[in-house]
């Protein structure tokens, strides 16, 4: 049998004896240490976690209330504010100076404008910080003095995104809200001072290959990423429950959005408030329907059940 | 109980008086519980009926709502029909827009949701007479379909077989460039709905969120429509005042002081001058140094300085300086004279949809020599809208039907125009001004024309200085653009022969430059012991000076400095060397690393920065892959760019022992990690 001995020519005729080296996972070629190759692929799930939020998720469709939306951009306007001031304290910070760009990213300024469309000019004095909002300003806060280095993960958890998927939000809000196309109430997601998104997002991520951290350092700002994550997810949360609360408040103006999936379903009837509505306003076919509804849950089955055996057994009890 | 003895018969007796009196009361618990059971069976059976009045809320049932956009159309008159793929919106906003649009050309539109009709209809179009299918087709993720448009994606994969010749149509494709599968939804349906028999009557639009998504479409749809009309043989609505935008009014008695002179923003902002200074507010920088770089050859390069003392301007090197430029006086007055007006009258063009929030298409009121020397672009080849527009101010019959003519689609579909717009006007680069010089029977109003003639854009040009070297001056490298036409004609650049001819003193008084500063992403790394290569030939050096005279900064005030490594290339040595002296003065104090300049002219066979690149690929790969060096890239897009990207692509494959895929991917990630960036213009 032949074996070849030779390898084949390499493109300018230069020629290796032996297998052509295949490189493959080699630090040296694809440096995985890079902090922005870690960060990437550390907080790809807890990004997907987070896409896939029922808000996130009712946002990209348009379902977003003026109410809730209004909300959120008061929950970033204390996230931004903490985030800003902490990395202003500590621009000098030779692991924070090289990712200073105040003039590109700084959104306080224009979560303030945006606030100002929404509450008017005292809007300063409607705003308040949330439950759900308050440890993760408190958090940053807390890097800010004790460990700055992490302010690092926060700048690119939030940063980064807005420069990416929020883009998207922002077309989606400004149909569903139908908000003015001159951008008001969404200066939030206008980066004046970035010419190119896709430049910048290179640039920051070359400053932050930059800074000399050890590799537990990194892994501390991947945990922190994560963190970071988990604490927008806990703003979406609570924004899902007040948006929930702000639905049933609406029943009564009409079919709304929480009928959308009953709807599709098929069955008007199967929609219990519906049903209690016409119950309550004095329809005999909806009562029935409603006893009938009832009926046929298992536990009221059991209750009628119980209710003619306690009956029968006082009968037989008379009869005895 | 059948079986009761005498025994208990008295028993019985006497249960049957007490029965006699239980009876009632056991009666009703009986009756109760029989007709609560009896109930409770009969409403279960009962169950299945529907209520009647809810049979319309059920979930579209097919038989009630109309499926076919075919029998809707014919219901509806309709004759253009717009498809549109959209998951945030803009999709449907941008077919809603076309649809509205088809009225202003004597036709009838509607937008319509692919996912709630028959899309196997498409063959059906034919039916219809001059009917017309546009799709807005939107990408989502990676090259996918949005989800209405998932089933209509479907469709056209599985069925080969069918035809659709009788269907005319176009798409418009919405995407963004930083993903990978730029457009691949719209690109697929503009080449399979062709593969499938349709004819395509106009070129597919492709939008770019990343760039000016709303600017592609509108640019892309004034295109389309008089390729529109031209092809069914439609008229636009014969009525002219209907099409115009904007209606003119003259001012006998105003103001001046309320008059535009050429101001971009504010009212005076050029005689009172405010910070900050940005886009709508520019700084009138006065010009300190205006010199000729080349040593000899028929080329203009030229070094400016503005002086930017007192504007509060700051700038980074790296970043570009924004001038306004203004259009030769000379053409002005040409164009005034060609139209037969007075260019001095005061007059303002007004939107006729007062609902606008565009009331003006430049600055108004103002006088027609200032829109035309400030404000419009008189030099750029006319798109064919324009020219389909201005064609019934043609009395010669034939000059109307060719300029009508070049707003058609061409039929190989390779030029975004008519191959007679292609030729007559592109290719022959023919100005307005041109046109109506060699089309002496065009003879339009002047207000229409403003109308039509695009804005004046500003020019960008990469500063050639560094802020820390000079806070107060910005540097320009530019070459003076002028060419020869096939006409017979000398274009020259707006811009570049603008700042030529910003004489340093011109009879007594300082040239100004109206500029600001677009902030760029191409910037020296934080670290000044990082190595970089910098590869800039010709005006590509620009920014390079400003980051070899940081560099040389840094060394002075004490700091370690990496490797500073410059590619240059030009013509001939001794004719357009730019900078030499700075470049071998940097070399010699060690500020430059390394210098490499190539001359492509001097020697019989062409030599580029990419071939010095490429004799050095050791050098370069210890710089890269070992030392995290900085690459960077300034100059010409179209050539230069392609061929040092495609020499590093080389050198990684060679020297790091990859295949060409690994390589390609090796570079891609420096340029993701902004270890590779590119300021390159075209």
């Amino acid at each position: 049998m032949e074996t070849k001995l030779t390898s084949e020519p390499v493109p300018n005729g230069v020629t290796k004896g032996g297998a052509r080296i295949v490189v493959d996972d080699d630090e040296d070629v694809l440096s995985p240490t890079d902090l922005s190759e870690l960060l990437a692929e550390g907080t790809k799930e807890s990004h997907e976690k987070a896409e896939n939020c029922q808000f996130v998720k009712d946002f990209l469709r348009g379902r977003i209330q003026r109410e809730l939306f209004k909300k959120g951009t008061e929950a970033l306007y204390f996230v931004y504010s903490a985030m800003e001031e902490e990395i202003e304290k500590n621009k000098d910070h030779p692991l924070i100076a090289p990712i200073y760009f105040p003039t590109e990213v700084h959104r306080r300024e224009a979560l303030g404008r945006d606030l100002e469309y929404f509450y008017g000019e005292d809007w300063e004095s409607q705003i308040s910080l949330t439950a759900g909002t308050k440890p993760y300003v408190d958090r940053i806060h807390e890097v800010g003095e004790k460990d700055p280095v992490l302010l690092v993960a926060h700048s690119y958890t939030r940063y980064m995104g807005d420069l990416s998927g929020g883009q998207i939000l922002k077309k989606v809000a400004q149909r569903a809200l139908k908000l003015p196309s001159t951008g008001e109430g969404l200066n939030f997601y206008q980066f004046e001072g970035i010419h190119s998104h896709k430049g910048f997002k290179q640039l920051y991520r070359s400053r932050m290959n930059e800074l000399e951290l050890d590799s537990e350092t990194k892994e501390r700002l991947v945990d922190e990423s994560n963190r970071a994550f988990g604490f927008n997810m806990m703003v979406f949360t609570e924004l899902e429950e007040i948006g929930k609360s702000t639905k049933e408040e609406v029943q009564d103006a009409g079919f709304g959005h929480s009928h959308a999936e009953i709807m599709e379903g098929g069955d008007i009837n199967k929609c219990p408030y519906y049903a209690a509505k016409m119950a309550a306003s004095g329809n005999p076919t909806y009562a029935c329907q409603l006893a009938m509804m009832l009926l046929r849950h298992p536990p009221c089955q059991v209750a009628l059940a119980a209710w003619v055996a306690v009956l029968a057994g006082f009968a037989a009890w008379y009869f005895i | 109980m059948a079986d009761m003895d005498p025994a208990t018969t008295t028993q019985t007796e006497s249960m049957m008086e007490e029965e006699a009196s239980l009876f009632s009361s056991l009666d009703i618990i009986l009756v109760t519980l029989l007709a609560g059971v009896v109930l409770y069976f009969v409403m279960n059976r009962k169950k299945p009926e529907p209520i009647p009045e809810f049979k319309k809320l059920d979930t579209p049932a097919p038989t009630t709502r109309e499926t076919s956009f075919i029998e809707k159309m014919k219901k509806t008159g309709k004759n253009i029909i717009v498809f549109y793929g959209s998951q945030t919106g803009t999709g449907e906003e941008f077919a809603n827009r076309l649809s509205k649009d088809a009225q202003r050309y004597g036709m009838k539109g509607m937008a319509a949701d692919p996912e709630e009709y028959e899309m196997g209809e498409l063959s059906r179009l034919s039916e219809i007479p001059n009917s017309l299918a546009i799709f807005c087709m939107a990408t989502y993720g990676e090259g996918d379909p949005t989800d209405n448009a998932q089933d209509f994606y479907d469709w056209l994969q599985e069925n080969d077989d069918e035809d659709l010749s009788g269907l005319n149509y176009t798409v418009f494709a919405l995407g963004n460039k930083t993903y990978e599968h730029y457009n691949a939804m719209g690109k697929y349906v503009d080449k399979r709905l062709e593969e499938l028999g349709a004819k395509r009557i106009f070129d597919l639009g492709l939008g770019d969120d990343d760039g000016n998504l709303e600017e592609d479409f509108v640019s892309w749809r004034e295109q389309f429509w008089p390729a529109v009309c031209e092809h069914f043989g439609v008229e636009a609505l014969g009525d002219e005042s209907s099409i115009r935008q904007y209606v003119v009014k003259e001012h006998t008695d105003i103001n001046m002081n309320k008059v535009y002179t050429g101001e971009i923003g504010r009212l005076q902002s050029f005689e009172v001058q405010k910070p900050p200074f940005d886009a709508k507010n520019p700084f009138l920088a006065p010009v300190t140094v205006n010199r000729r770089l080349n040593k000899a050859g028929d080329r203009h390069l030229m070094h400016l300085e503005l002086d930017i003392t007192g504007s509060k301007i700051r700038y980074e090197s790296g970043d570009h300086v924004a001038v306004f430029p203004t259009n030769d006086s000379a053409l002005v007055n040409k164009l005034g004279q060609l139209l037969g007006v007075d260019l001095d009258v005061v007059i303002s063009l007004n939107n006729l949809d007062e609902e606008s929030n565009k009331k003006h298409p430049f600055p108004c009121p103002t006088t027609y020599r200032t829109a035309l020397t400030h404000y419009l672009d008189i030099t750029q080849s006319p798109r064919t809208n324009v020219l389909y527009e201005l064609a019934q101010y043609a009395s010669d019959p034939k000059d109307q039907e060719n300029m009508r003519k070049m707003a058609s689609s061409s039929p190989e579909g390779k030029f975004p125009t008519s191959n007679l717009h292609w030729s007559w006007v592109l290719d022959s680069c023919r100005s307005i001004i041109h046109i109506l010089e060699d089309m002496p029977s065009l003879k339009p109003p002047i207000d229409h024309l403003c109308e039509l003639l695009p804005r004046l854009q500003a020019r960008y040009y990469s500063i050639a200085s560094s802020s820390k070297v000079h806070p107060n001056s910005i540097h320009i490298c530019a070459v003076v653009v002028e060419y020869e036409t096939k006409t017979g004609r000398t274009n020259k650049g707006v811009a570049t022969n603008w700042l030529k001819n910003k004489l340093v003193t011109d009879n007594g008084h300082k040239s100004t430059v109206p500029m600001y500063i677009r902030k760029s992403q191409f910037r020296l790394p934080f670290k000044a012991t990082n190595p970089v290569i910098m590869i800039g030939p010709g005006t590509g050096i620009a920014p390079f000076m400003g980051f070899i005279q940081e560099r040389g900064w840094l060394k002075q005030q004490g700091k370690e400095v990496g490797e500073t490594v410059m590619y240059f290339g030009c013509r001939h040595k001794n004719e357009d060397y730019l900078y030499q002296e700075e470049l071998e003065e940097a070399e010699k104090t060690g500020v430059l690393t390394q210098l490499n300049v190539a001359f492509s002219r001097d020697q019989e066979h062409k030599v580029y920065v990419q071939h010095h690149l490429k004799k050095n690929k050791e050098n370069i790969w210890k710089l890269v892959n070992s030392e995290n060096a900085h690459i960077y890239i300034c100059g010409d897009a179209r050539n230069m760019a392609k061929d040092v990207q495609a020499a590093f692509y080389e050198i990684t494959e060679e020297l790091g022992g990859m295949t060409r895929t690994q390589a390609t991917d090796y570079v891609k990630k420096l340029m993701t990690k902004g270890r590779y960036s590119q300021d390159v213009w075209s």
